[in-house]
């Protein structure tokens, strides 16, 4: 029976250098797929390379194929690598997929990731139905878990919590301006964030004339004179500072009277500077936000304690995906060795029929008939039971029990389900709908 | 059918504040959607609930309908504000999207619509000619949706003044994610400021009129004309105030919170004193079918 495999290995084993010479680039992915692919007893396999983890998820014939899919990972990566096994195996693609196994526990680009090396692997020809079902599966998980916990809310980096913040007081950013004092690169970022997030306005002011028209320029904003400051923020919504003055530049005089000239609209001073460049007594003013490094560290840092705390629920959803998603593959079982018994009763049946009915010789249509509704209902009856506590069981041992015992192991899959049929380009598979169930070896312990 | 379709009408409200109370610490979307249609339902409810009052009432004009149902004696202004409130909610909701206001306003309804339709009590006479009175019927319209939009407003400022005080503080609370931005908050509360004060001057005026023509003064010496009148300075002074130096921001939030206090006394000063309410506002209070 086909099991799930992965290996390989993430941040929690190997450290950035190891990883960044583990990396498979996008030019070398479909020649790794393909590597893959024709590795004896491998039917369908992923890859998943991202800057925190190379992992390889396969549908293999045997557990022993994870030592061939270890060696294709090269000596570096066995080194350290990780094998997971079915039950474990499928779990650990549930927790990457809903980031709870990233770096920064509820990071958006994981499922990206993970979309995309399913699209490799669809291309590549090395991602078949049983792989493709887990994915969506578990990409449905992920779904569930950023809807219904807050995993995923609240910025954890200094930039990023710079931007929400700024959401938080001025709402939305079109038509808004934004002032940029210094050079610093988080300065620069959070800036690009803010344009990027609809500012109209991106102000680049510096002490060098020369310095504010080249950053301007490759941050895509207008270069401003430092003398022209008090004006500049009675226009600007939000302030970064980022400058190595030893001084505070933007004072709490210098901003009261901006605020007032402003009709005290709010303004949102972002101190990214050591020591820093904007008084700290401005944000007793009225309307005025200043949020210097301390503070938005402290903001991030809540923020993942607040997604720390969403963990538990997040893993719960996780549990109770993979146990929707095991019993749909049961209750498919079932439904497979059942429809199996049943045709080869009503087979054996039939062929018995034919053969008394040719030892008894004429028979008119009628007394036919009888025979062979006498042979259905036998039939009928002999299997109403094992059908009733098969269906009862939905799978599982019962079942394994059925097919063993009638011999049908090799029964045609009722759903069509092909775990050798791999994914062709031209055959793209829909991850989207909710997973129904697969011929992986998972057996749905709760 | 009037008392049947309130009830139903308050079992609505209250699942829907069940529903945004939840949705306070299980952040689900469901939840939201939920409590939007129970409040809409129990409102359609509501308003079904007045117009088979006032078809009861048979052409004895819209006071003697009692905004409800003539089984009850007493709160039925409150039934017509919480109905406005709920009404001014959705339709803020339906522009803005805010649910965390739902969570404020859905409870509020429930603690209004409980005293006003459940709990007995004493009838008070009518004067007659205030019964066809138009001016009576603008009058009460006037103030509950005035008294509904800065109950709006003053939701909306509390929720300003606990984020404006979290993004001071630099410590963002469990429910930060879920507040709007200041800006919202202080550009809707603004708007629904301004109205309240429409319908208040518009509720002042008539209601001088009303007490004309029931009491023959138009300016009686009662707390609830005081109040009204300290209410309707502040917010005219508040909207001077932002017209002209350009105020926003906490000292607005406060006023209006204070505006709608003195507001909030206006309704008392009815309730506390009965033995020396106007005939309009027993009118108001009790319509007295029976």
């Amino acid at each position: 029976m086909p099991v799930l495999l992965c290996v390989g290995l993430s941040h929690k084993q190997v450290p950035i250098a190891v990883r960044e010479q583990l990396a498979v680039s996008a030019e070398d992915l479909p020649g790794r797929l393909a590597r893959l692919r024709g590795l004896a007893g491998v039917r369908e396999a992923m890859l998943l390379s991202t800057c925190n983890r190379l992992e390889v998820f396969a549908v293999a014939d045997a557990r022993t194929c994870a030592d061939d899919l270890l060696r294709d990972l090269g000596p570096l990566a066995a080194e350290h690598a990780l094998t997971r096994y079915e039950d474990e195996a499928l779990l650990h693609l549930f927790r990457v997929t809903a980031s709870l196994d990233s770096m920064v526990v509820g990071e958006a680009q994981i499922q990206g990731q993970v979309k995309e090396a399913h699209a490799r692997a669809l291309e590549a020809g090395a991602c078949g139905a049983a792989l493709s079902r887990a994915l969506a599966a578990a990409l449905s998980a992920a779904k569930r878990v950023r809807t219904e916990t807050a995993i995923a809310r609240g910025a954890v980096s200094i930039s990023s919590v710079a931007v929400q913040m700024a959401h938080k007081v001025l709402g939305d950013l079109s038509g808004r301006a934004v002032l940029l004092i210094g050079a610093g690169e988080m300065a620069q970022l959070a800036a690009r964030e803010l344009h990027a997030g609809g500012a109209s306005e991106l102000l680049v002011a510096n002490r060098s004339a020369a310095v504010a028209e080249a950053l301007a320029q490759e941050v895509g904003g207008i270069a401003v004179g430092i003398a022209e400051l008090p004006a500049l923020l009675e226009r600007a919504d939000v302030v970064l500072c980022s400058t190595a003055a030893h001084q505070p530049i933007v004072t709490r005089e210098l901003v009261g009277r901006a605020i007032k000239a402003r009709r005290y609209r709010a303004l949102f001073l972002i101190d990214l500077a050591l020591p820093r460049n904007v008084e700290p007594a401005a944000n007793q003013l009225e309307n005025v936000y200043v949020y210097d490094l301390d503070d938005l560290e402290g903001v991030a840092a809540q923020n993942r304690e607040l997604r720390q705390q969403e963990v538990q629920r997040a893993e719960a959803i996780v549990l109770e995906e993979i146990t929707a998603y095991a019993r749909a593959k049961q209750e498919r079982a079932a439904v497979r060795v059942l429809a199996g018994l049943r045709a080869q009763a009503q087979a054996l049946a039939d062929a018995e029929v034919e053969r008394t009915l040719s030892l008894l010789g004429p028979l008119n249509e009628r007394q036919q008939k009888s025979v062979r509704s006498m042979a259905t209902a036998i039939v009928n009856k002999l299997l109403h039971g094992p059908t009733a506590r098969l269906r009862g069981e939905q799978g599982g041992p019962l079942s394994d029990a059925a097919a063993e015992l009638f011999g049908l192991q090799d029964a045609p899959d009722v759903s069509g389900d092909d775990t050798d049929r791999r994914s062709s380009p031209e055959q793209p598979q829909d991850t989207s709908r909710k997973p129904q169930a697969d011929v992986l070896s998972l057996t749905g312990r709760k | 059918m009037a008392t049947l379709l309130v009830h139903i009408a308050l079992l609505a409200y209250a699942a829907a504040a069940a529903a945004y109370l939840v949705w306070l610490v299980r952040p689900r979307q469901a939840l939201v959607s939920a409590g939007r249609t129970l409040l809409f339902a129990g409102l359609l409810l509501h308003l079904g609930s007045f117009a088979a009052a006032v078809s009861l009432s048979q052409g004895e004009g819209l006071a003697r309908a009692g905004f409800g149902s003539d089984a009850w004696r007493g709160g039925q202004l409150f039934s017509l504000l919480a109905a406005a409130t709920v009404a001014g909610y959705l339709a803020l909701d339906l522009r803005y999207r805010l649910p965390v206001a739902g969570a404020f306003v859905a409870p509020v309804t429930v603690a209004v619509m409980v005293p006003a339709h459940l709990v007995h009590g004493g009838t008070r006479p009518i004067a007659p000619e205030l019964t066809h009175s138009l001016a009576l019927a603008v009058h009460v319209f006037s103030a509950a949706a005035g008294t509904a939009a800065l109950a709006l407003a003053f939701a909306l400022s509390l929720l300003y003044l606990v984020s404006e005080r979290q993004l001071k503080s630099k410590q963002p609370g469990r429910l930060f994610a879920r507040l709007p931005s200041l800006e919202l908050i202080e550009r809707v509360g603004w708007h629904l400021s301004v109205w309240g004060f429409v319908f208040l001057s518009v509720a002042i005026a008539t209601g001088s009129l009303v007490s004309h023509e029931s009491s023959g003064s138009a300016f009686p010496i009662a707390p609830k004309q005081g109040f009204a009148v300290l209410a309707w300075a502040l917010l005219a002074g508040l909207i001077q105030a932002r017209l002209v130096a350009g105020w926003r921001g906490r000292r607005v939030a406060l006023l209006v919170v204070a505006g709608f206090l003195l507001l909030v006394g206006t309704y008392a000063g009815l309730l506390a004193a009965p033995q020396h309410v106007s005939a309009a506002a027993a009118a108001l209070i009790a319509p007295g079918r029976g």
